[in-house]
């Protein structure tokens, strides 16, 4: 695959070839896209009919980058006698100021061409290329191409705007300039991105916020971000790199959701820029302890969009929490079901364990005595559209085969859950994590129940429920002559028994039984599943292992930061710090930024960690994992109104402190230091 | 104004103790235009009440349908947001009160327990 640039703010995005050229592409979703829209298909330069080449490319900042290139094919010869500068940046809008340098002693006669089309691509429809339902039209005028598609009553446009006088058609636009010797010419294009909502006005305009915004003010804004979270000083690099670019990336990928008014973050580019209930809530739970203020706009919106009644088509049921939500044509024509789509068994538990776990932090009684009736309504979901069977379980099949998701857990692609050789299960199917995050979520809603609510009652069954599951649980999923637990059960009750990751999730969610604890852990940081990089989704010697298969054998960011946190809640701080340590060591072969995925191969066979071709980056639950793994390794946990700090810093990390970490206790340091061979004298 | 519409709002403050909950706290004006007129409707939203009154605002929120989008709407028939996306219906305004109302829309027609289909399909059922 070719290599990618990608520039964003918030779900504004672009994503271009190394010289900045965008060309119609049905596999990777390249182009200029915003609310899951493709504004701009094509945009490729030539300089007297020519293409370019790229020298350099400077991609220091998340919203901007420059290329700097040269006519023609590279050759060991370069001598252009001229030179392009595309300086572009996502401001809301996309603005690209272009420049060509003309360095012959002569003045110089050029023919800049832009080729520029726009198809409107849902982002759904990017695998699937189809016939578009509604018209575009183009428009030209003076200095400006005007796009438009409207179905209906939906209407996105692109208008491109030149700064210097341009000759426009249909397909792009030409200048025809002369160019003094050693001088140079510049204008500047200006793409928006309009969404037509109430009375034909740009939605965004209507927002709190506003669509556009200068790039002074994204990096005022990203700064103000940065400057509010803890300071962190270390020995380490790659966890000082990984720290900043993460607080980087958390402050690109919030946006504003045209749907709801409110600052989101979005899950991933460039498949995912949008509210995800799952992603959201994993994120939000790896980033409250350094921003907490980022939490309660996800909290609200996804208790506004809980389900509230029965519909086949969006696998929505009372009280359960959003999948996914989409901005795009077919979401709005329900193509899709995303408006929202309610397909997965995990995130209504996982909202309750955020919303307790929120309160731990920072004390904001106020919101969670108005969420109430949202957790209860969680909780009452759990116990019955969530039991589908009705055997004290959570187990998912989907209402919509043709549009919905097969496997609702986090590992959702078609074959993620299967035997160990190589079978799938029917449906529905029960996967182990949902259990434990149940399991928790009833521990936790029971803390709120009665410290918050008034209603020891209900604490005391949530209690006992969450025991009388946990007893089953360690009955029913533990496969004893393995000593690990059945990835699920299928709709038999028999053991679907691969062994996976997702048994790290179950010592997060605290339903493993202590006695058991000692061999999940072996089998985590065994040869099987440990690749000496991370926990591999899906154990070497499964039958549908693949290093590179999405959720069958690729190591996951997020998922070790979540492992990690359940090592270190049962007590092996050795073994979670050897997961932060290496989680760290790979970061550095991504300058820090964490893909979604990277490849399952041994460490030893090849030395780094390899890409997963179609990784997105930044995501947020990457972005996210190197706040975990700090938190693990200082061992940062509220308790009443103090924070505790326990810290284990893995040998050879050296200092790790981290400076005003917020919370409910006002603002504290928490100092942790590595003690072994490597580390010298111990202090 | 259908008859439909009318009864639909009639019902709503019985309706309000288990449907309307937790976050929603304020008023919204819904428009229904047809072809030549637009009605209004006033609500007035907390948790576990509803004030119905036809007039305009003040509102913290406005919500703009088509009379016969809504119609489909209190049948069960069309969703909400959806309208919303593809700019069929639209609103300014605090959105937690359009989510919350939403909440008072009924099941598509025809839509079965899915516990009762999951039973009977894993033949835990008779």
């Amino acid at each position: 695959m070719k290599e990618l640039v990608s520039i964003l703010d918030g779900n504004t995005f672009m994503v271009s070839d190394r010289e900045g050229d965008i060309e119609p592409s049905f596999d990777f979703p390249t182009g200029l896209f915003s609310f899951d829209t493709r504004f701009l298909s094509k945009w490729v330069l030539t300089l007297d009919g020519e293409r370019l080449h790229a020298l350099s490319v400077d991609t220091g900042e998340s919203y901007r980058t420059r290329f700097f290139l040269a006519p023609g094919q590279p050759t060991h010869y370069l001598d252009a006698k001229a030179s392009v500068i595309r300086n572009r940046a996502i401001v809301g809008s996309f603005e690209e100021e272009l420049t060509v340098l003309n360095h012959s002693g002569e003045e110089v006669e050029f023919s800049v061409r832009i080729e520029m089309a726009a198809d409107f691509a849902d982002l759904f429809e990017i695998k699937h290329a189809r016939q578009k339902r509604g018209r575009t039209t183009v428009t030209v005028t003076d200095n400006e191409l005007r796009l438009v598609y409207r179905r209906e009553a939906f209407h996105r446009e692109t208008v491109i705007r030149s700064s210097a006088p341009a000759q426009v058609d249909a397909a792009g636009m030409t200048f025809r300039i002369r160019i003094g010797r050693n001088s140079e010419w510049t204008t500047r294009l200006h793409a928006s991105t309009i969404v037509y909502g109430a009375r034909g006005e740009d939605i965004r305009a209507t927002l709190p916020y506003g669509g556009s915004r200068s790039a002074d003010a994204i990096r005022a804004e990203q700064q103000e971000l940065i400057d509010r979270a803890p300071k962190l000083g270390c020995d380490c690099e790659p966890l000082a790199g990984a720290y900043r670019r993460s607080l980087n990336d958390l402050a690109a990928l919030r946006y504003e959701s045209i749907a709801l008014g409110v600052r989101l973050i979005a899950a991933g580019l460039p498949w995912f820029m949008t509210l995800f209930g799952r992603d959201s809530i994993i994120t939000s739970l790896q980033v409250l302890p350094f921003l907490p203020e980022l939490i309660p706009p996800t909290i609200q919106m996804l208790a506004g969009l809980q389900g509230h009644r029965v519909d086949d088509f969006r696998d929505e049921e009372p009280g359960k929490i959003l999948h996914e939500l989409r901005y795009g044509e077919t979401a709005g024509f329900e193509e899709q079901p995303h408006s929202p789509y309610y397909g997965s068994a995990d995130s209504t538990p996982l909202f309750v364990i955020l919303i307790d776990e929120y309160e731990r932090w920072t004390g904001d009684v106020a919101l969670i005595k108005r969420l109430e009736p949202h957790v209860r309504a969680a909780l009452e979901w759990i116990d019955t559209y969530g039991d589908l069977l009705g055997t004290g379980y959570l187990w998912y099949r989907t209402r919509n085969p043709e549009t919905g998701l097969q496997n609702q857990c986090w590992k959702d692609s078609w074959d993620a859950i299967s035997y160990a050789d190589g079978r799938m299960p029917g449906f529905p199917r029960a996967t182990c994590e949902l259990q434990g995050y149940a399991y928790d979520a009833k521990i936790r809603a029971a803390r709120l129940a009665r410290t918050f609510w008034d209603d020891p009652e209900y604490a005391d069954r949530l209690e006992r429920e969450a025991a009388e599951l946990k007893r089953r649980f360690n009955h029913d999923f533990w496969i004893t002559d393995r000593e690990y637990y059945a990835l699920a059960l299928d709709a038999d009750g028999r053991q679907v028994d691969a062994l996976t990751s997702n048994i790290g999730h179950l010592l997060w969610s605290g339903i493993v039984d202590e006695s058991r604890a000692g061999k999940v852990v072996e089998h985590l940081l065994g040869p099987r599943l440990f690749s000496g990089w991370g926990v591999r989704t899906l154990a070497e010697d499964a039958g549908r292992y693949n290093p590179i298969g999405y959720h069958v054998g690729t190591v996951w960011p997020f998922d070790n930061s979540i492992i990690a946190w359940g090592l270190w809640r049962y007590g092996f701080r050795d073994e979670a710090g050897l997961i932060c340590d290496t989680m760290l060591a790979a970061s550095r072969y991504f300058d820090g930024r964490l893909p979604e995925a990277f490849a399952g191969y041994a460490r030893s066979l090849t030395d780094y960690p390899v890409e997963y071709p179609t990784a997105c980056s930044p995501q947020a639950w990457s972005t996210g994992t190197p706040l975990l793994l700090l938190r693990v390794m200082l061992g940062l946990e509220p308790q009443g109104e103090h924070l505790i700090i326990d810290p284990a810093v893995p040998p050879g990390m050296g200092r790790v402190e981290l400076l005003d970490i917020p919370g409910r206790w006002g603002r504290v340091d928490a100092l942790g230091r590595s003690r072994g061979p490597q580390d010298g004298q111990d202090t | 104004m259908t008859e439909a519409t009318e009864r639909f709002f009639e019902s709503l403050p019985a309706r309000a103790p288990t449907v309307l909950r937790g976050l929603v706290d304020g008023t919204l004006q819904i428009d229904l235009s047809t072809d030549n007129q637009t009605e209004h409707w006033l609500v007035r939203m907390r948790p576990g009440a509803i004030e119905v009154s036809r007039s305009r605002g003040p509102a913290d929120a406005i919500w703009y349908s088509s009379a016969e989008l809504f119609d489909r709407l209190i049948a069960g028939e069309a969703q909400g947001v959806a309208a919303v996306l593809r700019n069929e219906s639209t609103f300014s305004g605090n959105v937690v009160l359009f989510l919350g109302f939403r909440r008072f829309f009924p099941n598509p027609p025809g839509t079965r327990d899915p516990r009762e289909v999951a039973r009977k399909a894993a033949g835990r059922l008779g």
